[in-house]
């Protein structure tokens, strides 16, 4: 455990140079919010009114939210470094060191994230204060529940894009799928809430990994309750289990194909 | 005639400093501290029109930063340059015309496509009409011996192949002046001997001045008539090729001395 | 000054443009060939856009579910503003994709090959990649712009447009990028302003009221590039079809300007620790 916990310090130190850079990112945070504050606001035309159980502030708040996960995630780093490795030749030498290469491209991204999250979630934070007002009702006391909800979704994200970045193994380049899985996640759970979508398609939507994601934590955000939430972690927990399942069962076919054709 | 003329030329860089640790990160976010280098320093020389000179000297030297003032890619902070009678700096396409350059470790290849295509492309960035292009193409096809893979994508190629490629890249448009940035890197020896032993035979037949780095005492010993090292910016020594194989007849190899040289901060050691 | 002189001149002119075309239209077709060598590639990159950038349809639906307008465009109007981004933004990257990575070729010292070549230096390096997802968008702005282009004059005013808009999305990465000449951190906001730039564009402007609508005519440019061309498409108007020319224009020959002001600090800078 403990070459994961250095392999993380040095990778937090790199991003650290980088501060500026995300700085930067939070320009397009906010074109983003801009745009979707600009939106609500000329869907909602009666002041109270609701929209699939939520408000225009809460509407708000979860598209802040969501976008906070999204743009903290930046999930081309990811699934791109895997790409890079297996294309480049380079997992030859990433393979026999000793720790598991997919666990070391996760705790190398979770040092990029680390970085990034508080910042976007301080940005984030002011700017929902600064333009909308408080989340109406926002429970202090279950604050760390839900930043525990956000990391294990980033983590789950990262799982299911590692895999993607695997299929690199069988196709010269996995970067088209990981565009679909983006968009999916980024239509169905990142700029509207899953209720907004006809009732015949929200138990399926619920089986997809964008549950966990995006929508789960933002919703716990916007409209927490203790039932939701136990709900949440559970299906995250899940989606865990089963994504490093994924990942392992892939790497190891992947590896195996290496051997074979000799990359 | 001379084909480079060098005047106390100068150029210096700044560089960014980070002290080591996470303290140290977060402080060159705070106070970025750089410090200035003299890359090059006040350096001056001639080379005649035909003549293979070697500039050598170690690593950061100035050996890259010298040719890249000299081929109009860098603007020098002091001094004045002259190739072929043209300053780079304020005629670096009508220069372009008559320079070829070669960086042994940068590709100017697509390395997709066949060398013929490559060639193609090259004479219309000199303007060669086609016609002419493809006689000049075949004749050089045939000098660098490339007849066997000229129809290979160049990333099929090996180094030696590649190089030779580069090379006659570079010739497409019978440059008066070659630039060639350490061509032989990489290369096996018997490589090595082919691409000097062409080297040669295009400065002989068709009196191309050749300015070439290097770090090859092969290199310098067997293609040049004179030899210019330079360590940190500065020319600590230039002879002709002569004086210098009349020390190694003395007992001491040539390797020996240029080491001497690149060691000692004064130059001039060993002789 | 004689007429024989001034013919000569102009012939030479002439002569040197038709070398410089030459040489760019060789760079484009081969970087087709290179990303044609591999075919599968090739095509599931182009299919796969197309369907990412038909996936945004959701969203429509259900906005438009919930109200018959946003801000005065129905569905119709919203897939011409798509396919007018997506025309112009493809085209811009397949033909000058380099031109979006201009940051890095100045920081890491790759300018240097197009340096020493007898021909326009900034043509050299925009030409010299292609970006195959690109295809994939710009076809998918053709394939929209042929089943809802069918309003106004729609279609004989969008490959006009089409050009205008690839003019302006490239002038305005060359723009930001050429920034970084000057500032080393420019790299990340000239890539911000341009993914700005495709976020505003693909959302109506009506929406838009006061200072952001300014900045999106004058500052980011989506206003020229693709909100006044849409509107001109429904309802023709002279004096706004001669704004979005003289616009496109401008911001051409400015970038232009910077980024020669820029290559000239490039040559004489001392700045960049990779180039020694």
């Amino acid at each position: 455990m403990r070459k994961y916990a250095v392999i993380y310090r040095s990778v937090c130190m790199e991003n650290l140079q980088y501060a500026a850079n995300i700085v930067m990112g939070f320009a397009s945070y906010f074109v983003f919010i801009f745009i979707f504050i600009m939106l609500w606001n000329y869907i909602y035309q009666m002041p109270g009114e609701v929209i699939a159980g939520y408000t225009k502030e809460q509407m708000i708040w979860y598209v802040m939210m969501t976008e906070m996960i999204w743009f903290a995630s930046n999930s081309a780093s990811v699934a791109g470094s895997v790409t890079t490795d297996i294309r480049g030749g380079n997992i030859a030498y990433l393979m026999n060191k000793p720790y598991h290469y997919t666990l070391y491209i996760l705790t190398k991204y979770t040092g990029e994230w680390s970085i990034r999250l508080p910042m976007y979630a301080l940005l984030a934070a002011a700017a929902g204060i600064g333009m909308v007002g408080a989340v109406p009702g926002f429970p202090i006391s279950r604050l760390p529940l839900m930043i525990l909800c956000v990391i294990l979704g980033i983590t789950v994200n990262a799982v299911f894009l590692i895999c993607i970045g695997l299929l690199s193994f069988w196709i010269e380049d996995a970067t088209p799928f990981r565009w679909l899985y983006d968009k999916l996640i980024l239509v169905v759970g990142t700029i509207f809430p899953i209720e907004i979508f006809p009732e015949a398609l929200q138990p399926f939507f619920k089986l997809t990994p964008i549950y966990t994601v995006c929508y789960g934590p933002a919703k716990l955000i916007v409209d927490f309750s203790d039932s939701k939430c136990v709900e949440i972690l559970l299906a995250q927990v899940l989606y865990l289990a089963a994504g490093c399942g994924l990942m392992f069962y892939t790497y190891r076919k992947g590896v195996r194909k290496l051997y074979v054709n000799g990359g | 005639m001379q084909a480079i003329k060098a005047e106390n030329l100068s150029k210096s860089f700044r560089v960014k400093r980070k002290e080591k640790g996470m303290r140290g990160s977060i402080r060159a976010i705070l106070h970025p501290q750089t410090e200035e280098i003299k890359a090059v320093d006040g350096v001056s020389f001639t080379v005649e029109e035909g003549e293979i000179l070697a500039f050598i000297g170690p690593n950061g030297a100035g050996k890259s930063t010298t040719i890249k003032m000299l081929t109009g890619i860098l603007y020098p902070d002091g001094g004045k340059v002259e190739v072929l009678g043209i300053d780079p700096v304020k005629k670096r396409k009508q220069l372009a015309y008559h320079i070829g350059t070669v960086f042994g470790q940068k590709e100017q290849l697509w390395t997709h496509l066949t060398p013929y295509d490559n060639f193609q492309f090259f004479s219309a960035i000199y303007d060669i009409p086609d016609r002419e292009a493809r006689k000049r193409i075949l004749e050089l096809a045939d000098c660098f011996e490339l007849g066997a893979f000229i129809n290979t994508p160049v990333r099929n190629l090996s180094l030696g192949q590649r190089i030779r490629c580069e090379i006659v890249a570079s010739l497409i448009h019978k440059p008066r002046v070659l630039f060639l940035d350490e061509p032989t890197i990489g290369l096996d020896p018997v490589v090595k001997e082919t691409i000097r032993s062409l080297i040669r035979q295009m400065n002989e037949e068709m009196h191309t001045t050749i300015f070439l780095t290097s770090h090859d005492v092969g290199d310098i010993e067997k293609l040049c008539k004179r030899v210019v090292i330079v360590n940190a910016g500065k020319i600590v020594l230039d002879e002709p090729m002569e004086h210098l194989r009349n020390a190694d007849l003395a007992g001491i190899p040539l390797e020996n001395i240029i080491m001497e040289i690149y060691k000692s901060e004064e130059g001039r050691a060993g002789l | 000054m004689s007429m024989e002189a001034d013919r000569t001149r102009a012939d030479l002119m002439f002569a040197a443009v038709k070398n410089q075309l030459r040489v760019s239209l060789l760079s484009v077709k081969y970087n087709m060939m290179r990303e044609m060598v591999n075919k599968v590639t090739f095509v599931t990159n182009i299919i796969f856009m197309m369907l990412n950038n038909a996936t945004i349809l959701v969203q429509w639906i259900i906005l438009f579910h919930l109200r018959e307008e946003v801000g005065g465009y129905t569905l119709k109007e919203i897939m011409l503003l798509w396919g007018m981004t997506a025309a112009s933004y493809g085209l811009s990257h397949i033909l000058f994709a380099r031109v979006f990575f201009l940051p890095e070729l100045v920081i890491s010292g790759k300018l240097d090959a197009y340096l020493v070549q007898p021909k326009s230096v900034l043509l050299g390096i925009m030409t010299s990649a292609t970006d195959i997802s690109a295809i994939g968008d710009f076809l998918y702005g053709l394939l929209v712009i042929g089943i809802f282009g069918h309003q106004g004059r729609g279609l004989y005013l969008f490959p006009l447009f089409l050009i205008t808009g690839t003019v302006i999305f490239t002038a305005f990465a060359l723009l930001m990028g050429s920034l970084s000449f000057w500032f080393v951190r420019m790299d990340m906001l000239g890539r911000q302003m341009m993914l700005g730039m495709v976020s505003f564009a693909t959302y109506p402007d009506g929406i838009f009221k006061g200072v952001s609508r300014f900045l999106l005519y004058f500052i980011i440019p989506v206003g020229m590039a693709v909100y006044h061309p849409v509107h001109l498409m429904i309802r023709f108007d002279k004096g706004m079809l001669f704004t979005v020319l003289g616009y496109a224009l401008l911001l051409g020959t400015v970038s232009v300007a910077v980024f020669y002001r820029g290559l000239r600090r490039y040559a004489s800078s001392s700045l960049m620790e990779a180039r020694m």
